[in-house]
C-alpha cells in the first residue's frame, strides 16, 4: 500500500492538543509585534495522532534496513547496530542537558567524552580527538583545515593536495573547499597508488595527501611506508580518511602506518545507526604536533573535575555550534566497552573473512577487479557482462533487490569499469553469505540467459525501478497543491 | 562534413562564414548518458579557444562544455532547457548549443579533423 | 562474543574455502612493522548488563533540566515533544536504513523528506529545500558559500547579532578562501545598525546574513534591510527559527534570498546540542548551486507516483572537486523527526507552540520590569527571549543556581560590551508557576 502525501491528508479542524495553554493571559501575536512583521496565514496540514502515527509507519514498512536485510555495500560497513546503544543514548540524563549548561551539571557528559577520547587515542595511536565534526566529510574538511592552519604557521605556501584517483568524492570536494589545487595521481593495474607516478607530482607545493587504507578497491596499500617518506620527505602531511578502518582494528594503527591527521567514521566501524543518511559523526585524530590546531573545546580533567578546554593556541576555531552529536558518542563509547580489545580483533578478523570468503566464491562468475587479497571488501568488475550480455552492474544491483538484498556499492571506485564494491562486515552470519553467493551465481545465469529480467529489475518490489533522468529533467522538488 | 571539426573535450565546431555553431559529439552524448540540464552562456559572451563555456549534465555526470574557438556568443539554443534530450538524440543538429561569431579561423589548427578525432576517441573506448 | 555471528566450526570451513589456516593469516601480507606488538591497551569487553551499569553510573553525575527551573536559550530550546514522535523516529525502518542512494529499497525515507522539504518551504516562503545539514552554523557558512558561487563576488557582510557560534563557524568556513568578511555591529536597541549596513555595502558584496529572531530575541526590519541593499544587487542571507516562523511573516515575502538556521526545535531532545539539523531554502533560481541531497518526484517503470534524490550531479560523489559542497551524511534522521513533528503539531499545534512562547517571555518580561534594580537593556519585539541586567549578575546568578533556577544565559563571555547582562528565554513548556517563583526568588536575592 502505497501511502498519499501527507498534505492531501489534511482535515480541516483535526487537531491534538499536545500542550496546555499557559494561566496567563494569551494575547495575540500582534499585541506584541507589529502586523506587518506577521504572517496572514500558515499553510500546514492539520492531522490527528493517529492519521500521522499510520502514516509514518507506513512509510518505514517501505524502506530496507539493516534490522530486515543485507546491505553488503562497499565503504558503507553496514553493520548491526546494537540496541543497548539507543538506551543509552537516550537516557534522560544525557539527552534532557542544555549545551550551555556549567560543567558542574555535565561532569558525566564530559567524562565519556573524556574515556572515549582516551580509547580511540589507544586504537588508532593519535595524541588528541575532537568530536565536533559530525561526518566523515566534515571531519575531511575539518582535518584539511588543520593542513592549512599547519602550513600557514610555517609561512609556507603549498597550495596542492593529492588524491588516488580510486578516493571517495570527499576527497577532492573537501580539498577543493578548503582552497587546494586537486592533483590526482594514477592507481597501478593492481588498484594501489603508483609509488613512481606519486613521487613525480610530490613538491614543496604539496600540502599533503588524503587517503584511504585499505584503499577503495578493499587492498591494504603494503607501500604506505614509502607513501609517507614521499610526502613526509616533502615536508607535507598524511591525511586517513578513516571509512575502511573496520579491516584494521586491533591489527595496525594509523600512527603506525605514518598518518598525521585521522578521521574516523563512527556510524561505520562504530557501528553507529545510518539514519536513513544520517547523524553519524566523523572523529578527528591528530599526532602530538598539530593539537594545538584541533577545533576548541577539548575535554581536559584537572584532579577529578573534567573541564572544557578553549585553550588551544592554534586552533581552527570551530567546525559546527556546540560540540558535536553526542548521542552518536554514547553509542560509540557503550561499542567499545562491550566489545573491548578482543572484541574489536575479532571485528576485523571477522569482517576480512567473510569478504575473503565471497570473493573465492564468487570469483569464477564475476571479474575480480583486481589480483590482489583483499580485506574487508571486495571489488568485482562487471564489464565483461556489459560487453557480453548487455547487461550492467545497475541491473546486477536491480536484480539483488528481488531477493531481498540491498545492492552493494556500485560505479565506485571510478578505476573500476561497471563496479560493484562488497563489504558483508563481520556481523552477517555465513549463511546469509551463502544466500549472497548462491542469489549472485543465480543473477550470473539469467545474465547469460535470460537478460531482460534483470534489465527490467526489479519485480518484486513495491516500486519498480524509478526514473532517475525524469526526476532530474523535470524537478519536482516539494508538494505543490496545485499540482495535484 | 568538411567543414565540421572536433576538439579533444568533444565539442565539435562547424562552420559557416565568419560564425560557428558549436555542440557536442556522439560520442560525448553516448558517454554522459540521458542528458538533463545544459547551462549556457548569455548572448554577447566573449569567449577564448578552450576557455570554458558552460556544464552538461546528466543523471551520473556531470561536465564543463569548452569552445573550439575564439569568439563572441551571438545566439543560443535556449530551447534545450525545455528538451535536454536533443543533445542526446541529434547532436549535431536540433542539439546545437551555441553560435559565435568567430575571431580566428587559424585556430582550427589546435582542432582535429573528423579522421583524428575518430582515432581518438577509438583510442579512449 | 556480541554481535559476531560466525561460530567456530562456521570459520573453520570458511577459513578451508578461502586456503587459509587461521584468522591471522588473513593478515599475512601486512608488513609486520605496522603491526601492534601485543594487543591494545584496553580493557576487556562488559557483557550488556555491565555495560549499562557502568554507563548509568557515568549518566548519573549529570544534572539535567529536569532538575531545574531553566530559562536557557540561545540557539538550542526545549519544546514538548509529542509521544508518538520518538517511537517512529525510533522505527528501525527509519534509523537502521541507509542514504536512499536505491530508490526502489527506500521510498519510506524518500517520501519523509520530500515531506520534510515541502514543510520547510511551507513554512519560510521558499520555492526549493534540501534534505538537511548538520546543523544552523553548518548551514549559515554553507548559504554563504552559496551566495558566493551564484554572485561570483569576493565579500560577505555579517551581523554581529547573530549567533557567536555561527560566525565562528562561517571564519572557519572561510578560513579555506581568498573572501572577505566584515561585521556589522548592532545599534544600541540590539538591531542591526542600519547606517553602517548602507556605508559597507558595495558591488563586491554577496551576500548580507542576518538572523531575526536575532541572538537577542529581537525581531528585525528585514523589509527595511533588503530595500538597502536589493540597490547593489545583494543577495540577503536569514537565519531564523522554524517556530517563529508560525507567526512571523514568511522570509520569502520579505526579499530573502537564502534562508537556514537550526531545526533542533522541531521535535529534538536538547541533548547537549547533539540533535540538531540545519536546514535551508532558497528560489528555484538558485537551485543548482545547493549543496547536499535532495530528493525528487518522479514516476517508475509502471508510472507510480515514486521519490528518488535528484540532481546528484551537483554533489562530491560525481562533481568531485567542483561540487558545491564536500557534504555526504547529512542528519536526515532528524530532519525526518522534524516533519513528524509538524505532522503532528499541525497548523493549530504549532501555531500555539510559537504563540504561548511569545506570551510567556512577555509575561517575564513585564514581571522584570517591576523590578527597579532589573533593565531590560533592548526593546520590543522579541519572540522567545529577551536581554536583561543586574548589578553583580554572576553573584546573583550563583544565587539563583543554588536555588535550582538557571536565570539564562551570561553574554559576556560573547559580547564584552554586554557586561552583566542575561539572555533569558521562555518556551511554551513553561508555566507561570515557574516563571513566578523565579521572580520571587530574584527579588530576593537583588534586594
Amino acid at each position: 500500500m502505497k501511502e498519499k502525501i501527507i498534505f492531501r491528508k489534511s482535515q480541516k479542524g483535526r487537531f491534538t492538543d499536545y500542550v496546555t495553554k499557559p494561566q496567563i493571559s494569551i494575547f495575540p501575536p500582534s499585541h506584541f509585534i507589529p502586523q506587518r512583521l506577521l504572517r496572514e496565514d500558515l499553510n500546514l496540514p492539520s492531522l490527528g495522532e493517529a492519521d500521522v502515527v499510520r502514516h509514518y509507519t507506513n512509510l518505514s514498512r517501505l524502506n530496507y534496513c539493516i534490522d530486515t536485510n543485507f546491505y553488503p555495500l562497499g565503504s558503507c560497513t553496514m553493520k548491526y547496530n546494537p540496541k543497548v546503544n539507543e538506551d543509552l543514548a537516550n537516557l534522560e540524563e544525557f539527552a534532557c542537558i542544555h549545551p550551555y549548561q556549567r560543567e558542574e551539571d555535565i561532569q558525566g557528559t564530559l567524562e565519556v567524552l573524556y574515556n572515549l577520547e582516551k580509547l580511540l587515542c589507544e586504537i588508532t595511536g593519535m595524541e588528541r580527538f575532537s568530536f565536533q565534526p559530525s561526518a566523515g566529510a566534515h571531519g575531511e574538511l575539518t582535518g584539511m583545515l588543520i593542513v592549512k592552519a599547519f602550513h600557514s604557521l610555517k609561512r609556507e605556501k603549498r597550495f596542492k593536495v593529492v588524491v588516488p584517483d580510486s578516493s571517495h568524492g570527499t576527497n577532492p570536494a573537501t580539498a577543493s573547499m578548503c582552497g587546494y589545487q586537486v592533483v590526482v595521481v594514477e592507481s597501478t593495474k593492481e588498484g594501489l597508488v603508483d609509488i613512481d607516478k606519486l613521487r613525480k607530482v610530490v613538491d614543496s607545493s604539496t600540502a599533503g595527501m588524503m587517503l584511504t587504507c585499505p584503499n577503495t578497491l578493499g587492498i591494504f596499500e603494503e607501500q604506505i611506508l614509502d607513501i609517507r617518506e614521499i610526502i613526509h620527505s616533502q615536508g607535507g602531511l598524511l591525511y586517513y580518511d578513516g571509512a575502511n578502518f573496520n579491516a584494521l582494528l586491533g591489527i595496525t594503527k594509523p600512527s603506525l602506518m605514518g598518518f598525521d591527521i585521522v578521521h574516523l567514521n563512527l556510524h561505520k566501524t562504530f557501528s553507529t545507526p545510518h539514519g536513513s543518511g544520517g547523524p553519524g559523526a566523523g572523529a578527528v585524530g591528530v599526532r602530538k604536533d598539530l593539537v594545538p590546531f584541533l577545533p576548541v573545546p577539548l575535554v581536559d580533567k584537572r584532579e577529578a573535575h573534567y573541564y572544557l578546554n578553549y585553550d588551544l593556541e592554534h586552533s581552527i576555531g570551530k567546525v559546527r555550534s556546540f560540540y558535536g552529536n553526542f548521542p552518536v558518542l554514547v553509542k560509540t563509547y557503550a561499542y567499545l566497552l562491550r566489545l573491548g580489545k578482543e572484541g574489536l580483533v575479532r571485528v576485523a578478523h571477522n569482517s576480512l573473512l567473510n569478504a575473503n570468503y565471497i570473493r573465492e566464491k564468487l570469483r569464477d562468475n564475476y571479474q575480480l577487479a583486481s589480483p590482489k587479497r583483499c580485506m574487508h571488501e571486495v571489488v568485482f568488475s562487471c564489464k565483461d557482462k556489459k560487453e557480453e550480455y548487455g547487461v550492467t552492474a545497475l541491473d546486477i544491483a536491480k536484480r539483488l533487490l528481488d531477493y531481498g538484498i540491498h545492492p552493494p556499492t556500485m560505479y565506485f571506485p571510478l578505476v573500476v569499469k561497471e563496479a560493484l564494491m562488497v563489504e558483508p562486515t563481520e556481523t552477517e552470519s555465513k549463511e546469509t553469505l551463502d544466500y549472497f553467493i548462491d542469489v549472485m551465481k543465480r543473477i550470473d545465469q539469467e545474465a547469460k540467459t535470460k537478460p531482460s529480467i534483470l534489465k527490467d529489475a526489479p519485480h518484486t518490489t513495491f516500486t519498480k525501478r524509478v526514473d532517475e533522468v525524469f526526476a532530474a529533467r523535470n524537478p519536482v522538488l516539494k508538494w505543490e497543491e496545485s499540482g495535484e | 562534413m568538411a567543414d565540421r571539426f572536433f576538439s579533444k573535450t568533444h565539442e565539435w565546431v562547424r562552420l559557416e562564414d565568419d560564425s560557428a555553431l558549436i555542440g557536442i559529439t556522439d560520442y560525448a552524448q553516448k558517454e554522459l548518458g540521458d542528458i538533463v540540464f545544459v547551462e549556457l552562456p548569455s548572448v554577447g559572451e566573449k569567449l577564448t579557444q578552450f576557455s570554458h563555456f558552460g556544464t552538461i549534465e546528466s543523471t551520473k555526470a556531470a561536465s564543463d562544455l569548452y569552445s573550439p574557438l575564439s569568439g563572441e556568443v551571438i545566439e543560443v539554443n535556449n530551447d534545450l532547457v525545455n528538451h535536454p534530450e536533443w543533445v542526446n538524440q541529434d547532436p549535431y543538429g536540433k542539439g546545437w548549443m551555441i553560435k559565435i561569431k568567430v575571431d580566428n579561423r587559424d585556430e582550427i589548427v589546435n582542432l582535429l579533423e573528423e579522421t583524428a578525432y575518430k582515432s581518438l576517441i577509438e583510442k579512449e573506448s | 562474543m556480541p554481535y559476531i555471528l560466525n561460530t567456530p566450526s562456521q570459520i573453520k570451513e570458511m577459513l578451508e574455502v578461502v586456503g587459509l589456516g587461521s584468522l591471522e593469516e588473513l593478515f599475512s601480507h601486512l608488513p609486520p612493522s605496522l603491526r601492534i606488538r601485543g594487543e591494545l591497551s584496553l580493557p576487556s569487553g562488559l557483557s550488556e548488563e555491565e555495560l549499562i551499569r557502568v554507563v548509568k553510573r557515568l549518566a548519573k553525575k549529570n544534572k539535567p533540566l529536569s532538575k531545574f527551573n531553566s530559562f536557557l536559550g540561545g540557539g538550542i530550546y526545549p519544546h514538548y515533544i509529542p509521544s508518538p514522535l520518538n517511537h517512529l523516529i525510533g522505527r528501525a525502518e527509519f534509523y537502521t536504513a541507509y542514504t536512499p542512494y536505491q530508490a526502489e529499497a527506500s521510498q519510506g525515507s524518500l517520501q519523509a523528506i520530500f515531506e520534510y522539504q515541502t514543510y520547510i518551504c511551507l513554512l519560510t516562503g521558499m520555492e526549493v529545500s534540501n534534505a538537511s545539514l548538520y546543523d544552523g552554523a553548518t548551514s549559515l557558512a554553507e548559504a554563504v558559500l552559496m551566495s558566493l558561487r551564484i554572485k561570483r563576488r569576493s565579500k560577505v557582510l555579517i551581523c554581529e547579532s547573530i549567533h557567536p557560534e555561527y560566525r565562528a563557524v562561517l571564519y572557519t568556513y572561510l578560513k579555506g578562501s581568498d573572501f572577505l568578511v566584515e561585521e556589522i555591529k548592532f545599534n544600541r536597541d540590539g538591531f542591526l545598525d542600519l547606517d553602517t549596513l548602507k556605508e559597507k555595502i558595495d558591488d563586491r558584496v554577496a551576500c548580507v546574513c542576518i538572523q531575526s529572531p536575532n541572538f537577542f530575541g529581537l525581531i528585525e526590519d528585514l523589509e527595511t534591510i533588503n530595500e538597502i541593499v536589493k540597490k547593489k544587487g545583494i543577495l540577503v542571507i536569514l537565519v531564523t527559527n522554524p517556530v517563529s516562523l508560525a507567526i512571523l511573516k514568511e522570509p520569502a515575502k520579505l526579499g530573502v534570498d537564502i534562508v537556514c538556521g537550526e531545526g533542533q526545535v522541531l521535535g529534538r531532545a536538547c541533548a547537549w546540542g547533539g540533535e540538531t539539523f540545519g536546514w535551508l531554502a532558497t528560489k528555484r533560481d538558485y537551485l543548482r548551486h545547493l549543496p547536499g541531497r535532495i530528493v525528487g518526484k518522479t514516476v517508475d517503470r509502471e508510472g507510480k507516483e515514486s521519490f528518488c534524490l535528484t540532481l546528484q550531479t551537483r554533489e562530491q560523489h560525481i562533481r568531485r572537486e567542483k561540487a558545491t559542497s564536500n557534504i555526504c551524511s547529512n542528519h536526515s534522521l532528524n530532519a525526518i523527526a522534524g516533519a513528524i513533528y509538524l505532522s503532528l503539531l499541525g497548523k493549530e499545534g504549532l501555531k500555539k507552540v510559537a504563540l504561548y512562547s511569545l506570551n510567556l517571555a512577555y509575561y517575564l518580561y513585564r514581571c522584570l520590569e517591576d523590578i527597579r534594580e532589573i533593565k531590560l537593556v533592548f526593546p520590543s519585539p522579541f519572540f522567545n527571549e529577551f536581554v536583561w541586567q543586574v548589578n553583580n549578575s554572576y553573584q546573583v546568578w550563583e544565587a539563583l543556581y543554588s536555588k535550582s533556577i538557571i536565570p539564562g544565559l551570561m553574554l559576556e563571555k560573547f559580547y564584552p560590551q554586554l557586561k552583566d547582562c542575561i539572555l533569558t528565554s521562555c518556551t511554551e513548556i513553561k508555566t507561570k508557576e515557574e516563571i513566578d517563583d523565579f521572580v520571587i526568588c530574584l527579588k530576593e536575592v537583588v534586594r
